[in-house]
């Protein structure tokens, strides 16, 4: 009997940028340390990007610059071939956010909630229902789209609160650690999804703890820490470069260290 | 608009799911609006139409105790009880019932008062009309016993002045009578001694008519009514008082399903993904603002209901508006509004849904206690008189006295709807700083 692991084959990037990050700064009032210092990314159009690195490397603060939620107090990011910190509105419309909670309304049914959320991108009408259920055939909810979030199982959570980050089409998703505290089964599922996504052209910012999981999804991948980017490239570029590295994990191990983080 | 509407209905929504808010939100206020009312109103008849028991003693079994009996069983706040389990009461047993706290007053007229009463009365009235008594005061050949009244110590000072109060106007009735008709006497004595005899006693000033002029004529009245003499004016009594007030007390509780809304976006990650929407946070504040509102308009809508066709049903007033309707309802959304902006700088200032619920249910009823709408403002010292003045519940509770029982109307709640007003843009606009704070601290 033989085990297989799902492979997602990496699709072909397009050619152009989706995200130019140079020279970002961000400190938290209070801090001693900027959490980000002088950060800088290039990300293709249509990768699956994976953005590794222990707790309070800096990978959140980096997704919260890319996704507008904080500004940085120095560098340049375009995104979407748009200024961010000129335009933010303009680049909101484009992107998506996955966040690392289940961020729905519990008591709201699945398709309420994406119903909801389509509707503040300014979707209406059959466009919105239409869009809503492909949503949920994406992620395999169809038959629980009347069902309130708060009786879904974990994994299930899980994979309405991908399809309410893109229920209005963005170029660019933002996932961070979408997969955490659910069953191989949900896991799975929801990076079957992903790879989906990817080959309907959407470019995917990822974060995870998981690093099998982020050879096996990511095209490209950059590993923070002490908020700055001490690696990125191909996965099996940076592995074979890495001295006697056998997987991603060892080139983790290698270059962040063995010493427990807090 | 597309996304003031989705919010507004998401918002409604959400809410129409929550059913321990629901009870928060309307049945809770509606029975504080209906016993409240109807406590209050017992309070007002007690303290001036009818219901407080009193056990009355009698150890006298004379005069005094019979007209004490006969003029204090005409008070309609007092009904004198005589007899307990078919026993008659002794003072002892009297004492003890009260002590338990099964009655709030015990009358006791001693053995002997209506002997001894007469009998001072009789030297009181020839004292006067005696020079040599006048210039050597005799010594009262016996003390006139004491009338105890005693009482629960849980009665409050309002119910034992009301009751004591009684008792002395009618003992005051009694003396005036009896000393009158000793005065009478006396006088026809000794102006039949001075005419030696062409005056024969009682003719002169009789017993009867002394009564009469005493007693039955009375020269000064008291009659209650409001201070506005316009006839279109409603009365007040409990209903136009309490209804209006504990509405509002029931408005202001908004806050809480309001700020722990809030705290649950902000917790389970709703917010950051609503702060990644190419919509502005104003416009879905403005929604939740409005759909908040609304749920206050209903449940203030809910209250007027149960003040005008439920509480009649227990034999309480009816709820008058006198068609100052369009005057209400503009002064409800602005303490609606006034409530819900409360409520939004509640529930992002706070950390924890605890800190919210706490906080926000707590300064509801300071805010109430110090607006009036446990205890008058004017009864309160002058101190908490001044504190008063910056509740916007006691902005919302004047303005609605000034329509439910004044009877005004517009003109006269302008500065109410302003300070709300004013109340909901600060508020408003703190959240908003406290938001953007937030969110640049990225906490």
């Amino acid at each position: 009997m033989t085990v297989r692991q799902p492979q997602f084959q990496p699709e072909p990037a397009s050619g152009s940028e989706i995200v130019v990050a140079t020279g970002l700064v961000y400190r938290y009032p209070g801090s001693a340390q900027p959490a980000v210092v002088d950060l800088s990314l290039t990300i293709p159009e249509g990768e699956v990007f994976g953005l590794l690195g222990p707790n309070g490397a800096g990978k959140t603060t980096t997704i919260a610059m890319l996704t507008n939620l904080l500004r940085p107090a120095a560098g340049s990011l375009r995104v979407c071939d748009v200024d961010l910190l000129r335009k933010p509105h303009k680049v909101r419309r484009m992107i998506g956010l996955v966040p690392q909670e289940v961020a729905l309304y519990p008591t709201l049914t699945v398709r309420e909630n994406l119903c909801y959320f389509g509707r503040l991108f300014g979707m209406g009408g059959k466009d919105l229902k239409r869009r809503v259920e492909e949503c949920l055939d994406l992620v395999g909810l169809r038959d629980h789209g009347a069902q309130r979030i708060e009786t879904c199982s974990g994994g299930m959570k899980r994979r309405a609160n991908l399809a309410a980050g893109i229920v209005h089409r963005p170029r660019l998703l933002f996932l961070d650690e979408p997969t955490v505290g659910i069953d191989p089964q949900s896991r799975n599922a929801i990076l079957e999804n992903l790879a989906r996504l990817r080959k309907q052209g959407m470019t995917l910012v990822y974060t995870t703890h998981h690093m099998e999981e982020a050879q096996q999804l990511c095209s490209r991948l950059a590993i923070i820490d002490g908020g700055r980017v001490i690696a990125e490239g191909l996965p099996e570029e940076l592995i074979a470069a890495g001295e006697g590295c056998r997987n991603l994990e060892d080139l983790f191990l290698q270059l962040t260290g063995r010493q427990l983080r807090d | 608009m597309k996304q003031f509407w989705a919010t507004f209905c998401k918002d409604l929504l959400v809410l129409s799911r929550d059913r321990p808010g629901l009870l928060v939100l309307f049945f809770m206020p509606a029975v504080l609006v209906l016993v409240v009312s109807l406590v209050q109103n017992n309070i007002l008849e007690t303290t001036g139409a009818s219901g407080m028991r009193i056990l009355f003693v009698d150890e006298d079994g004379d005069m005094l105790a019979a007209k004490v009996r006969e003029r204090l069983g005409a008070v309609d706040s007092l009904k004198l009880v005589e007899r307990v389990d078919d026993e008659p009461l002794t003072e002892a047993a009297a004492r003890r019932l009260v002590a338990e706290g099964d009655y709030q007053f015990g009358i006791v007229i001693p053995a002997g008062a209506s002997r001894v009463f007469r009998v001072r009365s009789r030297e009181q009235a020839r004292d006067a009309f005696s020079k040599k008594r006048r210039e050597e005061p005799q010594v009262a050949t016996e003390a006139m016993p004491t009338l105890l009244v005693f009482f629960d110590p849980t009665v409050q000072g309002i119910f034992r002045t009301a009751v004591t109060g009684s008792l002395n106007q009618v003992l005051m009735g009694i003396e005036t009578e009896e000393k009158g008709q000793e005065l009478s006497r006396a006088l026809n004595t000794a102006l039949a001694v001075r005419s030696r005899g062409f005056l024969m006693g009682g003719t002169v000033l009789g017993e009867k008519e002394l009564h009469r002029l005493l007693v039955v004529d009375s020269l000064l009245s008291v009659r209650e009514q409001p201070a506005s003499d316009r006839p279109d004016r409603p009365m007040p009594n409990a209903v136009q008082q309490n209804v209006p007030a504990w509405a509002l007390f029931g408005m202001f509780f908004i806050v809480v399903p309001l700020s722990g809304a809030l705290l649950r976006e902000r917790q389970e990650g709703t917010l950051l993904r609503l702060r990644t929407l190419p919509v502005s946070y104003g416009v879905i504040l403005l929604g939740k603002i409005a759909a908040f509102a609304l749920v206050c308009m209903v449940q203030f809508s809910l209250m007027l209901a149960v003040g005008r066709f439920l509480l009649p049903l227990f034999g309480t007033p009816v709820l008058e508006l006198h068609g100052r309707l369009p005057s209400v309802y503009l002064l409800a959304l602005c303490a609606a509004l006034a409530a819900t902006g409360f409520g939004l700088l509640v529930g992002t200032a706070a950390r924890s849904f605890e800190q919210a619920s706490m906080f926000g249910a707590v300064s509801v009823v300071v805010a109430a206690a110090l607006g009036g709408v446990m205890v008058p403002v004017y009864v309160m010292p002058r101190g908490m008189q001044a504190i008063s003045a910056f509740s916007p519940l006691s902005w919302g509770l004047d303005g609605f006295l000034e329509i439910f029982v004044r009877g005004e109307g517009l003109p006269a709640v302008a500065d109410n709807v302003f300070f709300l007003l004013a109340f909901f843009v600060v508020t408003l606009g703190l959240s908003w700083w406290v938001f953007h704070r937030q969110g640049r601290t990225g906490c």
